[in-house]
């Protein structure tokens, strides 16, 4: 048999080119850990890009300017954050998770993502590596008795129940109850979790009104002037829309262009109505819709801090729950850092265990972590659009503005 | 192994060893990296007995490996019935969704990119259903208990033995996949794949060839979805029937060689490899997305000026053909 291997100054090049590719990030990368001095090293684990790209951007804003916030308020860490893309997919974050404890990472935060997240979970639980979940509301995550997973994150269930406690309290304080309502949910992942749960907890929470019906629709919908009709059909006094950014727009579009005025549109719990490219796009007809999420307290001295410093970093990016929650992850780590004084697994962990960070930023008690982990202290919020601005309304000790409610009609001066 | 050349028998017997090894030389990093290259090659293997082989292109791959994956972890889930029990669920569960793709397509004359369209509108609509299953967990998804405990009997421990499950599978799947294409059936499925009508003319069961390539194809690809699910521990819908995952599924041969033995796995080394070179040029600059750009070119750069794939090329620059 005769070899075909050749060897030639064209191949060499190629292959000197190919080995240049291949090995120059690698000691890039060890150089850019090492040029930050830093007492702790915590792994950013984001989907910054594929699907969930948007989202994990702005949680990445959030960590961005955490050091800076830290020492504005004056707390002695400073984080060598690095950060791991997982591409929106499980198997990634799993493989990011790896890298990151390979590379010394001393505590991971991340993933935005239910899935994303109890995949990186097994990685920290099977390496003992303390993994602070930013974002993730599948109650799985700490129901499984990991030990090495905490999370400051509302569960599905509390993002529920906390939304509709938020509409009884908005009924008291507005002195008015629509008696019906209909709910418009996109058909994805999460719009189906929340319309299952609702289902099954609507019955048992004792709401002052009727809901009339469940209308859902594709998330690739391009037009919900059907949808809308038949939720106008049923006369229903206040619209409950789970939507995601999009769909929210053509909803609202709809609404107006269909001369229905309900009383209110106010989600129980999702996206889509606070996001700054909804209250750009919609301008004055964005205006008055509520959210019932839970959000950042105005009224913090640490998140006019990290308003403060988002804004002078990403003037043209608006501050929300992802960039909150993610900083707040970061205030987690940072915190158990300094009182476990060391970076051992274990000290981290059982820092962790028995935390309580009394001043933060999302409304809610102190931070604090229950037997499975869980911060059962984060309270819902209810978020109502103000001149172009998602402002906190209820609860009374956070409001930076009055609540209205019942929401004015669409030409009513004061929308403007 | 007659007609493989020494030399490859040598290549492969090190490369073979080697991974046997492999848990005890690599980082933890480098045992997760190996694991994505030997499933990407497993699941290629399976779906190139398909397309590479018999010439019939699915592009709604996921659907075998959702379904066994959601099959097997949900009889695990709700009856504790072990994997190892639950896989031959999982593989009938495939095989029947396979067949009725196949017969569908084929029957009715379905054939290419038409052929393509009904296998991801059944994996489409199997994904909406599952979003609406309760039993499957919806849309919500299914979680697996996590007890930490190391059990190959329940499919239950840490990375190692799921490398050695998955590298057991991928070397299965290359034997099988060899000692098809070695047998009457392979000489069939070329000749079809080359020009059906011909291979009918001639005598060839063109229905029944094809048939078994989709039913052998889903079986093998839901292997990986069993396997996948007690890996990961949890399944959504929305990824596990996903159109991003067939066409990763579809990746590895496409790019090592199409219809060839080692391909698939080559195509998996390389993008993998790729993947995660890309992934730290992006984490260095820091520009999220940035890898995906690099990835895509670096897959145009193969696919124009390697048409036929990595692994024929390479064979014939090593010797190895």
């Amino acid at each position: 048999m005769t070899s075909n291997i050749r060897f030639t100054r064209r191949s060499f090049g190629r292959a000197a080119a190919g080995a240049a590719l291949i090995g120059a990030p690698l000691p890039l990368r060890f150089a850019s850990a090492q040029s930050a001095p830093a007492n702790v090293k915590v792994a950013l684990i984001l989907p910054t890009s594929g699907v969930q790209a948007q989202i994990g951007q702005a949680c990445r804003r959030g960590a961005d300017v955490a050091n800076d916030v830290l020492a504005d308020m004056k707390i002695p860490v400073k984080l060598d954050i690095v950060n791991y893309d997982t591409e929106t997919k499980p198997d990634v974050a799993r493989t990011q998770a790896e890298k990151a404890i390979d590379g010394g990472a001393h505590m991971l935060v991340g993933a935005f993502d239910s899935g994303q997240s109890i995949a990186i979970a097994q990685v920290a639980e099977q390496r003992g590596i303390p993994f602070i979940v930013n974002i993730a509301a599948a109650p799985q995550l700490t129901e499984q008795g990991y030990k090495f997973v905490v999370r400051n994150f509302p569960t599905a269930p509390m993002l529920i129940t906390g939304a509709f406690d938020l509409h009884k309290q908005i009924f008291k304080a507005s002195g008015t109850t629509p008696k019906t309502a209909v709910m418009m949910s996109i058909n994805d992942t999460f719009g189906t979790s929340m319309v299952a749960g609702i289902k099954a907890m609507f019955p048992k929470l004792g709401m002052p009104y009727e809901l009339v019906d469940i209308i859902t629709y594709d998330p690739a919908a391009k037009d919900l002037s059907v949808e809308v009709a038949k939720a106008k059909a049923t006369k229903a006094e206040m619209l409950m829309p789970v939507s995601r950014l999009n769909d929210a727009k053509l909803l609202v579009q709809e609404l107006v262009k269909q001369r229905w005025e309900p009383m209110a549109i106010m989600n129980p719990g999702s996206p889509g109505l606070y996001e700054q490219d909804f209250l750009k796009t919609m301008g004055k007809y964005g205006d008055f819709a509520i959210s019932n999420v839970p959000w950042l307290d105005p009224k913090s001295a640490m998140t006019q801090a990290l308003e403060k410093r988002h804004l002078a970093k990403y003037p043209n990016d608006q501050l929300d729950i992802n960039g909150g929650f993610t900083f707040e992850a970061l205030l987690v780590a940072a915190q158990a850092f300094l009182d476990a004084k060391s970076t051992k697994a274990d000290a981290l962990m059982d820092a962790l265990r028995k935390i309580k960070i009394d001043q933060h930023v999302i409304i809610g008690g102190p931070i604090q972590f229950d037997a499975k982990g869980q911060n059962v202290n984060i309270k819902a919020s209810a978020i109502q659009n103000l001149k172009r601005k998602p402002t906190v309304v209820m609860p009374e000790e956070s409001a930076a503005a009055k609540l209205v409610f019942p929401a004015p009609g669409w030409n009513d001066p004061r929308r403007t | 192994m007659s007609g493989i050349p020494p030399r490859l028998l040598g290549v492969l017997g090190l490369l073979l060893a080697f991974l046997l090894v492999a848990p005890a030389v690599l980082g933890k990093y480098g045992l997760s990296v190996l694991i994505l290259v030997l499933y990407f090659a497993y699941v290629g293997q399976a779906w190139n007995i398909m397309m590479g082989f018999a010439g019939q292109l699915s592009l709604g791959h996921a659907l075998y490996a959702g379904l066994g994956g959601y099959v097997a972890a949900g009889l695990f889930f709700h009856y504790g019935l072990g994997p190892w029990a639950g896989v031959f669920a999982a593989v009938v569960a495939a095989s029947l969704a396979g067949a009725i793709v196949g017969y569908l397509g084929f029957r009715f004359s379905l054939a290419g990119v038409y052929f393509a369209l009904l296998t991801i509108a059944f994996s489409e609509f199997t994904r909406l259903a599952f979003d609406h299953w309760s039993w499957a967990g919806g849309s919500g998804g299914l979680f697996l208990k996590v007890d930490g405990s190391t059990s190959l009997l329940n499919l239950r421990g840490g990375p190692v033995l799921f490398y050695y499950v998955i590298l057991a599978l991928a070397v299965g799947a290359l034997i099988l996949s060899r000692v098809l294409l070695e047998s009457r059936l392979g000489r069939y499925w070329l000749a079809i794949r080359e020009d059906a009508e011909a291979a009918q003319a001639v005598g060839v069961p063109v229905l029944r060839c094809k048939m078994i390539a989709v039913v052998i194809s889903a079986a093998l690809t839901s292997l990986a979805g069993v396997w996948n699910a007690f890996y990961y521990n949890n399944l959504f819908p929305e990824t596990a029937f996903s159109m991003g995952r067939s066409i990763e599924i579809t990746l590895a041969p496409i790019i090592g060689g199409l219809g060839t033995l080692f391909g698939p796995f080559i195509g998996a080394i390389v993008l993998t490899g790729l993947g995660e070179v890309f992934t730290d040029v992006g984490e260095y600059l820091g520009i999220p997305g940035i890898k995906q750009i690099f990835y895509g070119l670096a897959l145009l750069a193969i696919v124009m000026y390697r048409p036929a794939g990595v692994w024929p090329w390479l064979a014939g620059r090593i010797g190895l053909k």
